[in-house]
């Protein structure tokens, strides 16, 4: 049974419908994604798990329980604030002892638990100072170590990572992953930033205006992007207005498709396009359409190639470089291909 | 740093001058007060003719002036007190409700400090009338309340305003319900800028003459009203012994408060 499980949240704000029939379930130790633009609407699903918002309609259940008429303070449910919200008159230690203190535990215990959390955290020697006194980074870690003393069920980040500086950002983001896995807790982030999603989660929900555009394993968002929405959403892609003939695409016939014969949109990623120089003959099963360089630019390992092949957008093809490699003149005539055909998905037309 | 020119130095000597001279106005007239109150003869005079304790001493004395001093300060701690008590839950609501017609609320709550102290004693008084109350000290703490509550409220409101909701939250998320979260969280930020409204408020209703003149008791008069009455009849170093006093008080409390909260934060 998974262990945390939203079911058809729905709430507005006036006229405006936040979250439109939200349905999510993860798995106990998983950490969970929810990754979309802002205004999508994932920061509100966070707050209506932790108890700050209440649903219109719809259910939480945590462990099976349904804790939706349940306020915030009585859900075993860990939350750090995008901005950390540590206590600014409370020191280190006392922010970290806050949710013990409230639980009316014996001090001798408090004082263990808050000394084992620092430490968790590498935050041991600086328990007697001030939120203010603290780095960016320091500050996130008492967050976490202040919700991660009380045990919690479930962890829930708010884009815990926006206030740091990259660097920082990405050593803080390793090592929360290893946290998390060592501590085995179900956590639910939330982030705008594909990268860290893919970085730190077993599985990612894409949210688009208040429901979820695709729910899978990060890798397989990427591979098989449910619409152009997530496509472009995670990783770049390109979206081509496409006929079907006899099961496969008439443009690329290496790309099979089960669907029936007319119109569709290829949803095919620029690296898994191949270019070459000059025109090869067609009928060669992995060739693609006959194109001009419009545009070219070489970052070191890739060379990124914008490419007129009749279609109404530019073909973006991003191709491995070799040392010493010069990008193809704009102008140059080049054929396309397809490196796996089967990374390829065929959609039906208009699909947004 | 570039050198200064005749003119720039001028300008500055100008500058200093005037604020000196602005300074002085703010000050001398206490100093003075506090000078003639060592006055040994028995009228006013500046300087004074000597150096004398006993207008102090006289004081004492006087037993209309000690009830009186008594009387104020009563008045004054009930009124900090209903000021905070009424204050401080308006202010959560100016700044943290969301309801129809919050604007117009929290003008209506600040708009005792724009009319002048006289006018809300006359309509307190008229106001009890109407009800057939008398002029009475319970009276003037509450004409008085009125008419401080803008303090309590802006002060308080001005500090609620610095402070991120999403402490609340955070502390709910830990596990504390409303009340303990106002008592751990809220409340500690908010000391200071509650002991400088109180502080602020305890000062205005001592010393408030216009509200007091209308509203208070006949006998049993509070100490600004004594004095008024004292100055028309007869004027010895007294009075400047217990205005000097009361300097002293004043000077007291803003010392405190500067040291425990910061001045500048009843400004804003």
């Amino acid at each position: 049974m998974p262990h945390i499980v939203m079911e058809s949240i729905i709430k507005s704000y006036g006229d405006v419908r936040v979250l439109d029939g939200c349905s999510l379930s993860v798995e106990k130790g998983q950490v969970m994604t929810l990754l979309g633009p802002s205004g999508c609407g994932k920061t509100t699903l966070l707050r209506t798990l932790a108890g700050f918002v209440e649903p219109d309609a719809g259910r939480v259940l945590v462990g099976g329980i349904d804790i939706t008429a349940l306020p915030p303070n009585r859900r075993s449910v860990g939350y750090v604030f995008q901005n950390y919200a540590l206590f600014p008159h409370l020191t280190v230690a006392e922010n970290v002892a806050y949710g013990l203190k409230v639980r009316r535990r014996p001090g001798p215990e408090i004082k263990d638990r808050v000394a084992r959390a620092l430490d968790i955290v590498s935050l041991g020697p600086l328990g007697d100072r001030y939120p203010a006194q603290l780095s960016g980074g320091q500050q996130q870690r008492v967050a976490i170590a202040r919700v991660l003393v009380l045990e919690p069920d479930v962890l829930l980040l708010d884009e815990p990572f926006n206030a740091l500086d990259a660097k920082l950002r990405l050593s803080m983001q390793t090592e929360l992953r290893k946290l998390i896995e060592r501590l085995g807790i179900t956590s639910i982030f939330v982030t705008h930033d594909q990268s860290e999603a893919m970085m730190l989660s077993d599985q990612v929900a894409v949210m688009r205006a208040g429901t979820f555009e695709q729910v899978a394993p990060p890798l397989a968002i990427y591979d098989r992007p449910a619409n152009p929405f997530v496509a472009t959403f995670i990783g770049r892609a390109n979206i081509l207005p496409v006929g079907l003939r006899a099961g496969a695409v008439v443009d690329f016939p290496a790309v099979v498709a089960e669907r029936p014969d007319g119109p569709a949109d290829l949803i095919v990623r620029p690296e898994n396009l191949t270019l070459a120089a000059g025109r090869i003959d067609p009928g060669t099963g992995q060739s693609g359409p006959p194109g001009t360089v419009l545009f070219a630019i070489a970052q070191g390992p890739t060379i990124e190639y914008e490419v007129d092949a009749g279609f109404p957008e530019p073909l973006r093809v991003t191709v491995n470089r070799r040392s010493g490699e010069v990008p193809l003149a704009a102008g140059s005539p080049v054929s396309i291909g397809v490196i796996d055909p089967a990374a390829c998905r065929v959609i039906e037309r208009g699909t947004p | 740093m570039k050198a200064m020119t005749w003119s720039d130095r001028l300008w500055t000597a100008l500058f200093v001058l005037l604020a000196g001279f602005a300074l002085l106005l703010l000050v001398a007239p206490s100093l003075v007060v506090i000078a003639i109150s060592f006055e040994p003869r028995a009228y006013i005079s500046f300087p004074p003719s000597g150096f004398s304790l006993k207008w102090y001493q006289s004081l004492l004395q006087n037993r209309q002036l000690t009830d009186s001093i008594w009387v104020s300060l009563t008045i004054s701690v009930y009124v900090a007190l209903i000021g905070l008590v009424l204050g401080v839950p308006a202010a959560f609501a100016a700044v943290r409700g969301t309801f129809p017609g919050k604007a117009s609320l929290n003008a209506f709550l600040l708009s005792p400090q724009m009319m002048p102290g006289m006018v809300i004693g006359i309509a307190s008084l008229f106001f009890g009338a109407y009800f057939a109350f008398r002029a009475s000290n319970a009276m003037l703490v509450a004409a008085l309340s009125v008419f401080c509550l803008p303090f309590v409220i802006r002060i308080t409101m001005a500090r609620l305003a610095g402070l991120d909701p999403r402490l609340d939250e955070a502390s709910a998320n830990l596990g504390a319900g409303k009340l303990e979260t106002f008592a751990r969280v809220t409340l500690p930020q908010l000391g200071p800028a509650l002991l400088a409204a109180g502080a602020f408020t305890f000062i205005e209703a001592f010393d408030n003459v216009t509200v007091a003149l209308f509203t208070s008791d006949v006998r049993g008069r509070p100490l600004p009203v004594e004095l008024y009455y004292l100055v028309q009849n007869d004027s010895t170093p007294a009075i400047a012994a217990i205005s000097a006093i009361e300097i002293g008080l004043s000077f007291l409390v803003m010392l405190v408060v500067a040291r425990t909260v910061g001045l500048e934060r009843l400004g804003r």
